[in-house]
């Protein structure tokens, strides 16, 4: 029975994705592609360094070859296994910021549109004032200053600055659907808060939670990236903003390593634009009207 | 001649005197709430850069002490966090001073930020303003003629290129015409070699080719799409399809019908667009080595200075919400609807 259910879960959500538009496709086509190499990075890696350590083991600057599809880097490590080790952790930093950020979006806009009143205008001065504050100069003061050196740290902290978007779409959603019959029904049925939250509102509102999703990821990413192209974070944590930067600085320009240069470059494109087609995608899917007005 | 109780009558005013007021409120909140943020990290910057000079120079004397004291009454740092705030309150709102910089000694903040802004200012305010007339000019085109050849080809780059940060942009535009061409220059905001004022400002606009295409690429695209989904909206709507039945020209019904409708949110987007103009782009300025308000930041964050960093996060504070406020009393002014309530 629990397994015909689920099978037909997939079903619908396997039709659902055949339906749906090709920017959504394409979208989550890039994005799966590049999360599974990333995935594959230990195997990648150890493969293309052939038993050598992590480091300088090559000749620098080699031109592209069979041995080395993208060539080498100005210390000598070989470009595709760099890259892929830096869109590991990049990735691995945005999901994560992404992650808390819905979850803090989710309790928060919940909170406030559920229960009204005092409690949703203290919530919503506070998200309000989050989102006049210039978030970029205040997120590089606290980098600076407190020398984080993991992942989890960072990302707690770009989630910080990326929750108040998706919580007024969450508190929004949440305003409009507590009026409806079912909700009633449910509370004469005996539900408590909490179950009518997680059974009965959120479930109607996922692909808007898959969209502040997507933006809170490209929020995160694109701060990361501009910090480290700044030179600013933890250099022993290799992402492809770490990679640009270094590559910049030391010179590969002006030495017309292109290959080198361009690698993280359109890595980083890349991501942005996958996430992006799946924001749009996802919007026009769940929203025919909107489809209707945009659709290309 | 009125007296007060008339004048608070008057519901506009009265409004608009609200709107003011939490205005002033919120700018005094935002001042406090930066001041003790940056007063709570860690580390005195005062003794860690008196630690570097000692290293330098060997000050090991019985001065040092003293010295330190010194130093901390010139950057407003000595007596409790209170004493401190207070000070720092009184100096900025009484005298417009930020306290002295690090990043030029002796020269208060408020002035090299002064002399950064122009810059910042010329640079973006400019790319804003030519993205966002290309972007309602592609945009209108993309929308008026929706499924046509143009609008195949336009939307899908657009929406492509709207969402790739400036700095990628910029990078890529470096490699290309900085390097690869070698046609313009990837470095700095004029040429000091220039001998007369012609000179100068053709090397300022050679100068800031680049970093400013980096904006207005990204932006318009931007812009193009906001303007086509707008537009598309707006002729589906009864008045438009009445407005063709009755045989008026297309020029027409675009100026009278649909230019009206779409403008509107537009021009809003454009004040909060220029409101951010000066926390926008940090990164563009630090990869063009840009004399603005985001290189000077990334220097002052890297030297410790205070002062700068704090001063340059009020600045781009009290921007943002000068243009909500101008935007909330402009509003009614330019659109009809709310007109009418006022009165």
């Amino acid at each position: 029975m629990k397994n015909a259910i689920s099978k037909s879960r997939l079903n619908n959500l396997i039709n659902t994705l055949r339906i749906s538009p090709l920017k959504l496709k394409i979208g989550l086509s890039i994005l799966l592609l590049l999360s599974f190499i990333a995935l594959l990075e230990p195997m990648i890696s150890s493969y293309v360094l052939a038993g050598r350590s992590t480091s300088g083991t090559f000749m620098p600057l080699l031109p592209l070859s069979l041995e080395h599809p993208l060539g080498t880097d100005n210390f000598g490590r070989d470009v595709l296994a760099t890259v892929i080790a830096g869109l590991r952790n990049s990735l691995l930093i945005g999901f994560l910021a992404g992650l808390i950020s819905m979850f803090v979006a989710i309790i928060t806009g919940f909170t406030a549109g559920y229960k009204g009143g005092k409690t949703d205008q203290l919530v919503t001065a506070t998200t309000d004032a989050l989102l006049v504050l210039p978030t970029l100069p205040i997120f590089l003061v606290i980098v600076y200053y407190t020398k984080i050196a993991d992942v989890w740290t960072m990302s707690v902290i770009l989630a910080v600055f990326s929750w108040a978007w998706p919580m007024r779409t969450v508190r929004a959603q949440v305003l409009s659907l507590k009026e409806r019959p079912f909700i009633d029904l449910a509370k004469i049925t005996g539900l408590n808060d909490f179950e009518i939250m997680f059974k009965e509102i959120l479930p109607n509102f996922l692909p808007y939670l898959g969209v502040g999703f997507a933006n809170s990821v490209l929020g995160a990413l694109l701060a990361e990236t501009g910090l480290r192209l700044l030179g600013l974070g933890p250099a022993q944590m290799i992402t492809l903003g770490v990679l640009i930067q270094t590559y910049l600085a030391f010179g590969l320009i002006s030495l017309r390593a292109y290959h080198v240069i361009l690698s993280p470059i359109i890595v980083v494109v890349l991501l942005f634009v996958s996430l992006n087609l799946i924001n749009v995608g996802l919007d026009e899917q769940f929203n025919p009207r909107l489809k209707e007005i945009t659709g290309i | 001649m009125k007296n007060a109780k008339e004048i608070f009558k008057n519901p506009v005013l009265l409004c608009v005197m609200k709107r003011f007021a939490r205005y002033i409120i919120t700018v005094f909140l935002a001042f406090t709430i930066s001041f003790f943020f940056f007063r709570s990290i860690p580390g005195n910057p005062i003794r860690r850069f008196l630690e570097v000079l000692r290293y330098r120079y060997g000050i090991y004397s019985t001065e040092d002490q003293v010295l330190i004291a010194e130093y901390e009454r010139i950057f407003g740092l000595e007596g409790d966090l209170f004493t401190q705030y207070l000070n720092y309150m009184r100096e900025l709102l009484l005298n417009w001073n930020m306290g002295p910089s690090y990043v030029n000694f002796p020269t208060p903040s408020q002035v090299l930020i002064m002399r950064a802004l122009p810059w910042t200012i010329g640079l973006l305010a400019l790319a804003t303003i030519i993205a966002w007339a290309l972007g309602n000019v592609l945009g209108s085109v993309a929308g008026w003629k929706r499924g046509s050849k143009i609008d195949e080809v336009l939307t899908p780059i657009a929406l492509v290129t709207s969402q790739i940060p400036y700095y990628i942009l910029a990078l890529l535009l470096v490699l290309v015409f900085g390097y690869y061409l070698g046609v313009l220059p990837t470095r700095g905001a004029f040429d000091p070699r220039a001998t007369n004022l012609m000179e100068f400002i053709w090397s300022v606009i050679v100068h800031g080719t680049l970093p400013a295409l980096s904006i207005v690429i990204v932006a318009a695209c931007g812009w193009t799409i906001s303007m086509r989904s707008l537009l598309v909206s707006v002729l589906r709507e009864d008045y438009i399809l009445f407005a063709r039945a009755k045989g008026l020209k297309d020029g027409y019904i675009w100026r009278k019908y649909a230019l009206r409708n779409v403008l509107l949110p537009q021009v809003t987007g454009l004040a909060m667009s220029l409101g951010f103009v000066v926390n926008g782009t940090y990164i563009v300025e630090y990869l063009f080595t840009y004399p603005g308000i985001g290189r000077l930041f990334v220097t002052a964050l890297n030297l410790l200075d205070y002062n700068t960093v704090q001063g340059i996060v009020l600045t781009s504070i009290v921007s943002v919400l000068t243009a909500m406020l101008l935007i909330d009393l402009i509003y009614p002014l330019v659109d009809p609807r709310i007109k009418a309530l006022g009165r």
